[in-house]
């Protein structure tokens, strides 16, 4: 009898043990899988090889540090003229790098494009102190003659261009798109990015991350010394919370609201935001959508109701948006030839 | 329904929580640092 209880007191702790071991295994793999595998990110990328195109990289383009930038050029039968795509890393204007876009510029590469992904002066208390948003979009606006020299030197003549980005990036994108397009070396065909800031007015910056449904009312006699903090390190120029209630700040934050450049001559635009983005103002793309609605602009806007910056609870939308970038492509910079 | 039939079907329900779990985790940490719902949207 105790004989036959001990093996099933035994049996009861083997079982338990492989209860626990079950959960901890599978737990963590699950996190790893969601982590790692998107089932709808397929098709966004491409088996890079000298078939399919050729990349130069870290080419110069002004006397910075940073001032460098990648190029991707197709592969197979030379074509009279070609469209050119910059693509412009994230990072919150203070971190990230060309080489963080690899994949997405070979793979627009691949489609017959001359790509290129352009380092810009990250903002750095001790290194870089003077680096703002401006400053960046400048180093952008300045790099692209070398860009398309660079691209024709190669045998690769590019007669219009389109220029996205993701967040920070994105920001620069549509500042270039919007402010610069009329000094571009070739013509800016059509903009496309996602979480991008594409403007800055203090009442939707006050409701980062809050809910999208529910926003805060701006109130005069508040402090938002926080806010104006960081529109003046992203200016470049001196805000204060006084400012906000004279609306004085916003003439100030022009050369980096692409929002505030739009017209009825401005290009088209496909872009993306998340509802629920903590790290970028959710109202200011509202804005941007407002903008191109008024000045009848051919625009697409996906908002990811689910997803906050990274977009990420919202993956089938994510794809479509993808796929809406390539119809714009096809429509606004044919590939020679097709 | 021996035992040991019971027992494989409790590891079978167990693997699916945390197969779910795990997924949720990973949703609720970037839902902090990014933004976004727990509900809605894309689970796989």
């Amino acid at each position: 009898m105790s004989k036959e209880k001990s093996a099933e007191k035994k049996g009861r702790v083997m079982w338990g043990f492989i209860y626990v071991f079950a959960f901890i295994v599978t737990f963590a793999g699950s996190a790893v899988l969601k982590m790692t595998c998107n089932p709808y990110a397929g098709g966004f990328s491409t088996d890079w090889n000298d078939s399919v195109g050729k990349e130069y990289t870290d080419i110069s383009y002004g006397d910075g540090e940073a001032d460098k930038f990648d190029l991707y050029v197709p592969a197979g039968i030379p074509a009279d003229s070609y469209g050119l795509i910059v693509y412009l890393h994230a990072g919150g204007f203070t971190a990230g790098d060309k080489s963080d876009d690899t994949r997405i510029l070979r793979w627009l590469c691949s489609k017959g494009y001359v790509t290129a992904g352009i380092n810009y002066t990250l903002f750095s208390e001790d290194r870089n102190p003077d680096a703002n948003v401006y400053t960046q979009s400048v180093e952008i606006k300045e790099s692209m003659s070398h860009v398309v020299a660079e691209a024709e030197k190669l045998g690769y003549h590019i007669d219009k261009m389109a220029i996205g980005g993701g967040s920070a990036g994105h920001a620069l994108a549509m500042i270039y798109a919007y402010r610069d397009a009329d000094k571009s070396p070739v013509p800016v065909r059509m903009t496309f990015g996602a979480v991008g800031p594409s403007c800055f007015y203090v009442e939707d910056w006050i409701n980062i991350g809050g809910n999208p449904d529910k926003p805060v009312a701006f109130d005069p006699d508040k402090d938002y010394q926080g806010i104006a903090d960081i529109f003046t390190a992203m200016s470049g120029n001196k805000i204060t919370n006084d400012m906000f209630r004279t609306g004085e700040y916003k003439e100030l934050m022009k050369n980096i609201s692409a929002e505030m450049w739009i017209n009825e001559y401005s290009v088209p635009a496909v872009v993306a935001y998340g509802s629920w983005d903590k790290l970028q103002a959710f109202g200011a793309s509202l804005k941007l959508r407002q903008a191109l609605e008024n000045n009848g602009i051919d625009y697409q806007y996906f908002e990811m109701k689910h997803s906050g910056h990274g977009l990420q609870n919202d993956s089938k939308m994510y794809a479509e948006y993808m796929w809406k970038v390539l119809e714009y492509l096809d429509i606004y910079m044919p590939v020679d030839g097709q | 329904m021996t035992l040991t039939r019971k027992r494989i079907i409790i590891l079978f329900i167990i693997i699916i929580i945390a197969a779910v779990l795990g997924r949720l985790a990973v949703r609720a940490v970037m839902n902090f640092m990014l933004g976004g719902t727990m509900s809605g949207g894309n689970f796989l």
